[in-house]
């Protein structure tokens, strides 16, 4: 067995562990970061993880806001939204065409054009299930 | 006849070895230490937020368990701490609180006090508790979604989920010594392969695990791999990768070694190793999981009783 000694040691871990974990769930709320590191999108086809750092990042592909959130103007960036937020995942038209087509345009569209990442054909190589 | 002499006892009174469970468990717990550091350097107070509400809530519901079923108070040999402490390193640095919690209520409620406490569970609690969390909530253990708002100095991708679906392709820009240094992504204290390796080994030389099983596991992890690989090198990873990525060392060090749900002989060692590292592969590059290292323990869990019972040695048997 133990002795009484183990068995405060066992108590005093219970306590100080759950006061502190308590703390740090409470002051250390997840929070996103202003600009997104990587985005995951949960669609029928298969979950797509986009890294958006390594496309916006100068070290990375370099790419204007503007080339992808296309409504805005260069003063504006900083106010760049969501996809979603205009392209509705389950409807559109040839106006706003809905989320699915427009990602597949933007992103294949762009991979072809430059020669580089998956194309519309290939869609196991950022659809994954 | 010839006099024989089977089995000698001395004389009272006999001298405790010192070695006691409390001290096992509060050793393994030590030597699980270096991962969980650097843990905490990578994913920051979260990830100590986490581990510490897994411990805390662990020892609670052994206590809980202990009052309600009018039970000794059993908290005090440290092995509802040590259970806390390794569900909460194979969870990622932003696991909810409440999954947390539920978690570490399977895995001493439902995996060891159903059972009749320390000693008496037929499944390993950790692999238990983690098992039925991965099917009932599968989002959070997929860990490039768990971990999505952190910006780490590598890549932060996970790499044995990389290698499910783009094969070799998927790992080609992780280097297997960054891998071994925890420079990946994955749960708390699962990724720093030479820490775990560390305190693996410092298990053994104290006698608290069976190199046996370590051993065997991490061998069949490497030939069926290997096989793989050998048979389709684009579609499956080479197996050294398969080594250094997901739970496997910690599953070869600290789950699959548990007392209670491992076999005690030296053979039935070697095959429940062997066994649960050629599991992990299969289920890893044929499978639907993208980690077979916790169905993969259950497994062998299910079969140590059968495997005991190969050739066992009477005891007290001298010649």
């Amino acid at each position: 067995m133990f002795t009484k000694k183990e068995l405060r040691l066992a108590y005093a871990l219970a306590i100080c562990l759950l006061v502190v974990g308590a703390i740090c769930y409470a002051a250390f709320p997840e929070k996103a970061p202003e600009q997104p590191l990587r985005l995951m999108f949960k669609v029928a086809a298969g979950k797509v993880l986009f890294d958006h750092k390594t496309h916006f990042s100068e070290l990375g592909y370099g790419i204007s806001c503007g080339d992808c959130h296309h409504t805005l103007s260069e003063d504006e960036y900083a106010d760049a939204q969501s996809c979603s937020e205009c392209h509705d995942p389950d409807e559109g038209d040839e106006e706003q065409p809905k989320r699915a087509v427009a990602f597949h345009k933007q992103c294949g569209g762009c991979h072809e054009q430059f020669g580089s990442g998956p194309t519309e054909e290939e869609c196991s190589k950022c659809h994954v299930r | 006849m010839v006099e024989q002499k089977k089995l000698i006892v001395s004389h009272a009174p006999f001298w405790h070895s010192g070695s006691r469970v409390t001290e096992r468990n509060y050793h393994t717990i030590f030597a699980a230490l270096p991962a969980v550091l650097l843990g905490f350097y990578y994913y920051g107070m979260p990830a100590v937020g986490v581990l510490c509400l897994s411990v805390a809530t662990a020892i609670l519901w052994e206590l809980i368990i202990n009052l309600v079923s009018r039970r000794p108070i059993t908290i005090g040999d440290g092995n509802a701490a040590l259970i806390g402490l390794l569900f909460g390193m194979l969870l990622p640095a932003t696991m909810p609180w409440w999954a947390v919690i539920t978690g570490t209520f399977i895995a001493i409620v439902i995996g060891k006090q159903i059972f009749g406490g320390i000693g008496s569970n037929a499944f390993n609690p950790v692999a238990l508790a983690v098992a039925i969390m991965m099917v009932s909530w599968k989002d959070l253990f997929d860990f490039d979604s768990m971990l999505l708002n952190y910006d780490l100095e590598f890549a932060t991708v996970y790499p044995i989920a990389a290698a499910k679906y783009f094969g070799a392709q998927g790992v080609i820009s992780f280097n297997l010594w960054d891998l071994f240094m925890g420079r990946q992504i994955g749960g708390i204290g699962t990724t720093f392969g030479l820490g775990l390796f560390v305190g693996g080994v410092y298990l053994i030389l104290r006698g608290f695990i069976r190199w046996e099983i370590s051993l065997s596991f991490l061998a069949g992890v490497y030939i069926t791999a290997f096989i793989f690989h050998l048979f389709d090198p684009i579609r499956f990873i080479s197996p050294a990768y398969h080594l250094l990525t997901g739970y496997t060392i910690i599953g070869a060090f600290f789950l699959a070694t548990e007392d209670s749900s491992s076999p005690v002989n030296v053979i039935p060692m070697l095959i429940y190793g062997a066994a649960g590292g050629i599991m992990t592969v299969l289920i890893r590059n044929t499978g639907a999981y993208v980690d077979g290292v916790i169905l993969a323990i259950l497994v062998i869990n299910l079969i140590h009783p059968l495997l005991d019972k190969i050739r066992p040695k009477a005891l007290g048997k001298v010649v």
